[in-house]
């Protein structure tokens, strides 16, 4: 596949997706209306999709579903790639013992094996860390709260990628040029080193995305994702599974939705990374 | 998108039945394993599911809801003499019961069910370090009295109504624990021969031993050759485990397992919806017993602690409509926690009515008026706006409560959904009162069992008390405390019944939590197997494996 | 091999035994901050269980102290070898975990073996003429293998196969009391493999076909073809060795999930391996069998990034001189 071709695909279907996520709810029924007379109801002209075991509409839950989805994954990416671009700066820049000490980290985090700790994480407590637990179960709170957890252990491929990208800039004259001029390293750092190893995190930034969902998916499945009433594709894809063999068309939409998802970062990224980072494909 | 689903629409419809399943063995999907086999350690439903085949109790509540004797002759009553009460040395009641072993009861390894058994496992039950978990009926039993081999006399410190119900003094074979008891009571869990010898016969006394498992997967059971009950009608029981519901359903459709317990098994709507599909192919049984689902109120909240909100909310719930919808109407709406089925239950005590013009008018009287955007106001121009808790993950509930929250909308209440997961929601913010107003779960209890610790003002859980006790509303009512006292110690039927009717009664006027129904569990049997009959308790079906049968 | 390599191994040695610990600390903490402890459950479940044997309980189990204090005992004991018993299964630890080990290891090593016998070939494949046909089928392909969740997957291939066709059984570990037959095993193996082998290859295919396209463009090979070595002998022995090497890493990186299973499939396919043992005993707050289990599979994973090193240095003479 050419670059500008997965590019084009993958930045095509998600402005799709965000433009139904955004628009979905201005012309679809309420989401959270149930008629228990039609549950499970198939296709019709007032429900494109049929409806769920409680007679609510499937695809305007499917967009509700989609808004949280994605504002989980885009915000564990974000924070995901900040925190392992300010560890990587900083190991990178700075060097020597907290150089050490800092991958270090990042390699007994790597080592991690990944769903049982994330299982560990999901089922503390935040009511025991002092927040109060209204606030707990609000749903920006909750969607926080799943964002945090998977980001804590989702950083370190971006903090390598950093640290290697820096330990090369460092070197670098227009690096040197501002140390010499009494440029302090917080400024050498954000200003002159950030721009030049920023192109690898957006990519790796892209990718994880749709790992993500995946991963919010899963723990739905485990019951220790996002819980309803609120709807994301992962809890709709589990719930689905249970009337799988009366309704398979509920399984089949969110599925779909987090298969295109998926795709469609992985496309972007993959489309971004050979437009901005062509040295990153030679790994 | 649209091919695919007809694709998988075409699969689904492709299902074809399997070849009838071996008639020597029978295989059985449950949702749990059991993580001990010790009788006396933990406390599982799936523990007591397995067991079931292979141990039987002294005394058991059978499917019509009537105490029976599993391994004893007769039930000792005080009209037949076997029980008698006896004045203690502090001049308190006390009741001495007599028992007698059946003469063929055998352990696997054909050693007699001895009263020696029945007093190791009293002293078992008693110490503080074994690890028993339920230690409640060996701490009133103050003496066990060996009469003979088979005969003994059970001595207890009160009286109560139910002085001959030994369900909880599951036999220990004391010619196998007694040594690995007696060399170290406090690493007795871990050193029971339950764990580090599971198979060994001598350890079982039902109509099937455990002949292999496979920790987390399966268990296999196979016929103990010195039962001498009526012979059961399969050589051999497999039990698997399938924790995830889809997955179980696709167990039963592919022919990998024969049947699905009920006690532990599939949700209700998606047996009604296999039901549905492949009637044909099985036999449903579903049977409303005493699983309490309710909404536990919390009557700290100065909402919720006027009586006439709390009979609102009540009145603006369609139940009827709610279980018709769900449930294909197979839970029946309850009006108190007693069930029909149970003898106590008070005819004269109806479940409260659909009526959302008596609820508003309710609200209305207790100051709630229509405010901005359909919520009701208080004076002081509060919303009137409640959170109701429940389990994550329970499929059931979660459609439930946001039925409820729907309903409750239409006379103008908000109600917030939260869900927890069960630790979460019973290790602590139900046990320790910290859910602001509602909370959706549901009671187990035995036939007559008497909510003492739901309902009396003393086990209300504080800090102070350490957080002992279910009454979890924080209900306090002398009266009620009075009926509860009363019934324990009331051992003459017509007037405990009368008592009852007294206690159901108060507690559908008082409504301290507003009840929702009766849970129905499914059974999923293959066509041609009979005799099973649902319990509809917490004493599960297979105490009666034996009349299990193919036509 | 040289004695220069060492150093390096004893240090990331050390390195991964101070992770290790504060792993165990980390987890034992996370464990702690859960709300309720298994009896305080036991209780909820079963009202005639009184506060006294609440009580009673706690003490023997040692729940009623902190949890620091019992993560030193617990250490302690570590330290002398010591893993004590799983509250859950009453058993010893290791005696709790090793049929799940063993379980889940035949499910992993069946799955990456699987895994990597597809994705290899159709990496070369698609690496043969990028852009081709072939090659953006195995693109396509790959991206469908790494953007499918799971447990999806597992469920449709049980439709297909064990409900709809009748072919294959949809779980378990083999026909229980039945003849424990090599066939009755493969049975029972080969729809989990299949989603786990599916689901991972698409990450091995897409490793190959970029490192056989990056290797190719290498002068070596260039000379290597000037010298009219043979197509075949050019792919298999130069470009192919040279190409292995990223998968490789991969590889050796997974060698920690054949102790942390894979829950997901485990669950769908009730299969009694390490990922739902892990599961049951953080959920059931049996803290010695989730530590011990958790820091084997960490311990596993830190073994395996050595052994990628190892693998590194044999394959690649270039990093030799380093």
């Amino acid at each position: 596949m050419k670059a500008p071709l997965s590019l084009l695909a993958g930045a095509a279907l998600l402005l799709l997706l965000t433009a139904a996520t955004l628009a979905g709810p201005l012309l679809l029924p309420d989401p959270e209306a149930m008629d228990l007379a039609v549950r499970l109801g198939p296709p019709s002209a007032d429900h494109l999709l049929g409806t769920d075991e409680l007679g609510r509409d499937v695809l305007a839950r499917l967009v509700q579903g989609g808004r949280v989805s994605l504002a989980v994954a885009a915000l564990t990416a974000t924070l995901a790639a900040l925190f392992g671009t300010a560890i990587g700066l900083l190991a990178g820049y700075v060097g020597g013992r907290i150089d050490s000490a800092l991958m270090r980290l990042t390699d007994g985090v790597m080592a991690l094996p990944l769903l049982p700790l994330l299982i560990v994480l999901a089922a503390a407590d935040p009511v025991r860390l002092g927040i109060p637990p209204d606030l707990a179960a609000s749903e920006p709170v909750a969607v926080a709260r799943l964002a945090i957890i998977v980001a804590c252990v989702s950083w370190t491929g971006v903090a390598r990628l950093v640290r290697g990208s820096t330990l090369s800039v460092r070197a670098r004259d227009h690096v040197r040029a501002a140390e010499a001029l009494g440029a302090g390293p917080m400024r050498v750092m954000v200003r002159h080193i950030l721009p030049d190893v920023a192109s690898p995190v957006v990519v790796a930034a892209t990718l994880s995305v749709g790992h993500v969902i995946l991963i919010e998916s899963a723990l739905s499945f485990l019951g220790l994702g996002l819980r309803p009433p609120l709807a994301s594709w992962g809890n709709m894809l589990t719930g689905a599974m249970d009337v799988v063999w009366t309704a398979p068309a509920m399984a089949i939409w969110p599925g779909a939705a987090i298969f295109i998802t998926v795709l469609a970062f992985n496309l972007l990224g993959e489309g971004l990374q050979r437009r901005l980072a062509p040295s990153l494909c030679r790994r | 998108m649209r091919r695919s689903l007809a694709i998988l629409s075409l699969i689904l419809s492709l299902a074809v039945p399997i070849a009838a399943p071996a008639r020597e063995s029978l295989t059985i999907g449950l949702s749990q394993y059991p993580v001990t086999l010790n009788p006396l350690i933990e406390s599982m439903l799936a523990k007591t599911y397995v067991l079931a085949f292979v141990h039987r109790p002294i005394t058991a509540y059978d499917p019509s809801w009537t105490l029976v004797c599993l391994l004893c002759e007769t039930l000792p009553t005080l009209e037949n003499g076997l029980a008698r009460i006896e004045t203690l040395p502090g001049g308190k009641k006390g009741i001495a019961v007599t028992y007698a072993l059946k003469a063929d009861a055998r352990w696997g390894d054909g050693t007699p069910v001895s009263s020696a058994d029945v007093a190791f496992t009293w002293t078992v039950g008693r110490h503080p370090r074994s690890g028993v978990s339920n230690s409640e009926l060996f701490n009133r039993i103050t003496r066990v009295e060996i009469l003979d081999a088979r005969r003994f006399t059970l001595h207890f410190d009160r009286v109560t109504f139910d002085y001959n119900a030994i369900n909880d003094l599951r036999l220990l074979p004391a010619h196998i624990e007694r040594p690995r008891f007696e060399a170290a009571p406090e690493s007795y869990r871990t050193q029971t021969a339950y764990e580090q010898d599971s198979t060994n016969p001598g350890l079982y006394n039902g109509p099937y031993r455990i002949a292999g498992l496979e920790r987390g997967s399966h268990i296999l059971l196979v016929r103990n050759p010195h039962w001498s009950g009526p012979r059961p009608g399969f050589d051999r029981i497999q039990i698997r485990t399938i924790e995830n519901s889809a997955a179980m359903e696709a167990h039963l459709l592919s022919g990998g397992v024969d049947m699905i317990a009920g006690e532990l098994g599939l949700p209700l709507e998606q047996a009604l919806a296999l039901e549905k599909r492949q009637g044909s192919r099985f036999t449903f049984i579903t049977r409303p017993g005493l699983v309490y689902e309710h909404l536990d109120v919390n009557l700290s909240s100065p909402i919720l602690a006027d009586r006439r909100v709390r009979r609102a909310l009540l009145a603006a719930l369609d139940r009827d409509g709610l279980t018709r919808q769900l449930f294909d109407g197979r839970q029946p709406v309850a009006a108190t926690m007693v069930p029909q089925l149970d003898w106590v239950f008070a005819e004269d005590v109806p479940a409260a009515k659909y009526d959302p013009a008596a609820a508003s008018a309710l609200l209305d009287e207790a100051g709630w008026r229509s405010g901005p955007g359909g919520i009701r106001v208080n004076a002081q121009g509060d919303k009137l706006a409640l959170e109701l808790l429940t389990t994550a993950g329970n499929r059931s509930r979660e459609l439930v409560a946001q039925v409820i929250q729907a309903q409750w909308r239409k006379v103008g209440i908000d109600l917030k959904l939260r869900t927890e997961p069960p630790r979460v929601m019973f290790g602590d913010t139900v046990s320790q009162r910290k859910f602001p107003h509602l909370a959706m779960f549901a009671w187990y209890s035995a036939p007559e069992s008497v909510p003492r610790s739901t309902l009396h003002s003393t086990l209300i859980p504080t800090a102070a008390n350490n957080w002992a006790g279910q009454n979890y509303p924080g209900y306090a009512s002398p009266k009620m405390d009075a009926l509860l006292d009363a019934i324990e110690i009331e051992t003459d039927r017509p007037r405990r019944k009368a008592l009852w009717r007294d206690l159901q009664r108060l507690y559908a006027e008082d409504l301290p939590a507003l009840p929702l129904y009766f849970r129905a569990d499914p059974f999923i049997l293959p066509k041609g197997m009979s005799g099973l009959s649902p319990t509809g308790h917490q004493d599960p079906s297979p105490y009666w494996v034996e009349q299990w049968r193919w036509d | 091999m040289a004695l220069g390599l060492i150093r390096p191994v004893v240090s990331r040695l050390g390195q991964s035994a101070l992770v290790l610990l504060a792993m165990s600390f980390v987890v034992y903490g996370l464990m702690g901050l859960m709300p309720g402890d298994p009896i305080d459950l036991m209780i909820a479940g079963d009202p005639r269980l009184t506060a006294a044997d609440a009580l009673r309980l706690k003490a023997l189990y040692g729940l009623d102290r902190p949890w620091i204090e019992r993560w030193l005992g617990w250490l302690t004991q570590a330290l002398q070898g010591e893993f004590g018993y799983s509250r859950l299964y009453a058993l010893p630890v290791a005696a709790a975990m090793l049929p799940a080990i063993a379980n889940t290891a035949l499910l992993m090593v069946s799955a990456l073996t699987l895994s990597l016998a597809i994705a290899i070939p159709l990496g070369l494949w698609a690496a043969r003429k990028p852009g081709s046909a072939a090659d953006i089928l195995v693109n396509l392909l790959a991206f469908a293998s790494v953007s499918v969740p799971v447990f999806w997957l597992g469920l449709m291939l049980i439709v297909l196969f064990s409900v709809s066709l009748g072919w294959l059984p949809a779980g378990g570990l083999n026909t229980i009391g039945g003849p424990d037959s090599l066939g009755d095993r493969l049975a029972h193996l080969a729809l989990p493999v299949s989603t786990l082998a599916l689901a991972g290859l698409g990450q091995f295919a897409r490793h190959m076909r970029a490192a056989m396209i990056v290797e190719s463009g290498r002068d070596y090979i260039r000379t290597a073809r000037a010298k009219g070595c043979s197509p075949v002998r050019v792919l298999l022995r130069h470009q192919l060795r040279n190409a292995l090497l990223p998968v490789v890493t991969i590889v050796a990186l997974e060698i920690g999930g054949l102790f942390s299973g894979a829950l997901v499939t485990e669950t769908v396919f009730a299969w009694p391996g390490m990922g739902r043992l892990i599961y049951a005993s953080v959920m059931g707050n049996d803290f010695n069998l989730a530590l011990s289990g958790l820091l084997l599979a960490t311990a596993m994973t830190l073994v395996g990034s050595v052994l990628a090193d190892l693998a590194y240095w044999q394959l690649d003479p270039r990093v030799r001189g380093r």
